[in-house]
């Protein structure tokens, strides 16, 4: 029997993610290890509210969270903690810090936390530049009040990128960007993919109705 | 009144925290922040202060002797007890207040109001270690070289520009200077200003982490908030500083008789 249920449950996708909100909007959303999802969620609170739960892996009263196969309901501090390291998100809650460049910004937590290297940063920050066309020299030097949307956008990547997040969220990545602009940042997902094979991307966006 | 029992609690809070983190220097971001907390605060004001505070020794000397008439040796005397132990350490407070403690509260009620404190925070990145720590102790550092730099300069000022409008030779105010001066001196500024940067670097990171709302009105209110309240704190570490030194260790407690 118990073999039966063993083998269920390697058949069965593994969750990176499952969240569900109750209340006037049900929310409910599973999404496969290993998957690129593209959710639409009904309005800018729910976004900010689904971001905020994952980013800081706690949910409020009225909403549901697993991560990774874990409830995060009643999680002590470090396992909190433990989990919000296989997590990052390019978004406008986790923006660039404004009196450091561009640089320091990409190199601010792997300077912090001790790993990466510098040197495996300078690489990973290289390479994200070439595949997006930047010229480092310069783009690198500039404070963030001296890049324009998508360079701010490239320069949060190229640090998500170096973090190497298990489970990576993207939100409204289109915002403010010029169509030629849009069809640059759509390689974001091939960048993370060829990183990252069995990481789990997610977008996501407020469904326009 | 419970609001100040709050901002009394918080910034004790804050500076056990930050007193109890300083080996985070280390880390190289830190360090970074913390060179750079040096060179603002005590390299780019040291140019501003250089005529000020030379001037301030001539002063001292040319009034204490002619309105007081006093001979040299009281004159270098005051020189001492005026520019080691008050003036220097205040005037570097006062200058590390406006520029600095200014700057610093706007720039950090800056990060909190537009979410760059939380960005951190998702970075695992510990506010005290990453904000506060190099912050404090850079100011601390700068008061402290700052407040030796005012001090060189009056003393310097008032030995070299003193002997043209009062009766009294460079030589002869120089060697009263050498031999007056005790290390008493020296630990009292070193200890005075290193308390007064703790003091003002706490009180501006405090208020620049907790500003009363997130909205760009708030910072003008924390900067004077911080600004403020910097001076009050700073006024009462000297008034209690001289008390314990002056009172205490040399006179004992003061016992009322009846």
């Amino acid at each position: 029997m118990s073999a039966v249920l063993q083998s269920e449950a390697r058949a069965a996708p593994q969750l990176a993610l499952r969240y569900a909100r109750h209340g006037k909007r049900e929310i409910a959303i599973d999404v496969p290890a290993g998957s690129v999802q593209r959710l639409e969620l009904p309005d800018a609170a729910s976004r900010s509210a689904f971001v905020t739960a994952v980013l800081k892996a706690r949910c409020e009263a009225d909403e549901e969270l697993e991560l990774f196969g874990q409830p995060v309901k009643n999680l002590s501090g470090r396992a909190r903690q433990k989990l919000r390291s296989r997590l990052g998100a390019l978004s406008p809650i986790v923006g660039l810090i404004n009196n450091l460049n561009a640089w320091e910004n990409i190199s601010l937590p792997s300077a912090y936390h001790g790993k990466p290297s510098l040197a495996e940063v300078a690489t990973i920050t290289q390479e994200v530049l070439d595949v997006f066309g930047l010229e480092p020299r310069t783009f690198l030097a500039r404070v963030p009040d001296e890049l324009g949307r998508l360079e701010r956008k490239i320069a949060a990547f190229a640090r998500l990128m170096i973090a190497g997040p298990e489970l990576a969220i993207i939100e409204s990545l289109d915002d403010g960007l010029s169509r030629a602009e849009c069809a640059r940042v759509a390689g974001f997902e091939q960048e993370y993919r060829r990183r990252h094979p069995a990481g789990t991307l997610i977008f996501v966006d407020i469904r326009e109705e | 009144m419970l609001r100040a029992v709050r901002e009394i609690e918080g910034g004790i809070r804050l500076s056990l925290n930050a007193a109890g983190r300083l080996p985070v220097l280390r880390k190289p971001p830190i360090l970074e922040s913390f060179l750079r907390q040096v060179y603002f605060t005590g390299v780019t004001a040291s140019t501003g202060v250089v005529l000020r505070a030379s001037l301030l020794g001539v002063l001292i000397i040319a009034i204490t002797m002619d309105v007081l008439d006093a001979d040299v040796d009281l004159a270098v005397k005051i020189l001492l007890l005026v520019v080691f132990r008050e003036v220097g350490p205040l005037a570097a407070a006062v200058v590390i207040i406006l520029r600095s403690g200014t700057a610093m509260s706007a720039e950090m009620a800056m990060m909190r109001i537009s979410g760059q404190t939380r960005a951190l925070r998702y970075m695992n990145i510990d506010l005290y270690d990453y904000l506060v720590v190099p912050r404090v102790a850079g100011v601390m550092v700068a008061t402290l070289a700052l407040t030796f730099y005012i001090q060189a300069l009056a003393v310097a000022g008032g030995l070299l520009f003193s002997p043209f409008i009062i009766e009294a030779s460079f030589m002869e105010l120089a060697s009263r200077l050498f031999d007056l001066f005790s290390p008493v001196d020296f630990y009292y500024s070193v200890i005075k200003a290193l308390l007064f940067g703790f003091a003002i670097s706490a009180c501006c990171c405090y208020h620049g982490l907790n500003p009363p709302d997130l909205t760009q009105n708030a910072v003008p209110k924390v900067v004077t908030r911080a600004v403020t309240q910097c001076a009050m704190l700073v006024l009462t570490i000297n008034a209690v500083f001289a008390y314990i030194v002056f009172g205490i260790l040399f006179f004992g407690l003061v016992k009322a008789t009846v």
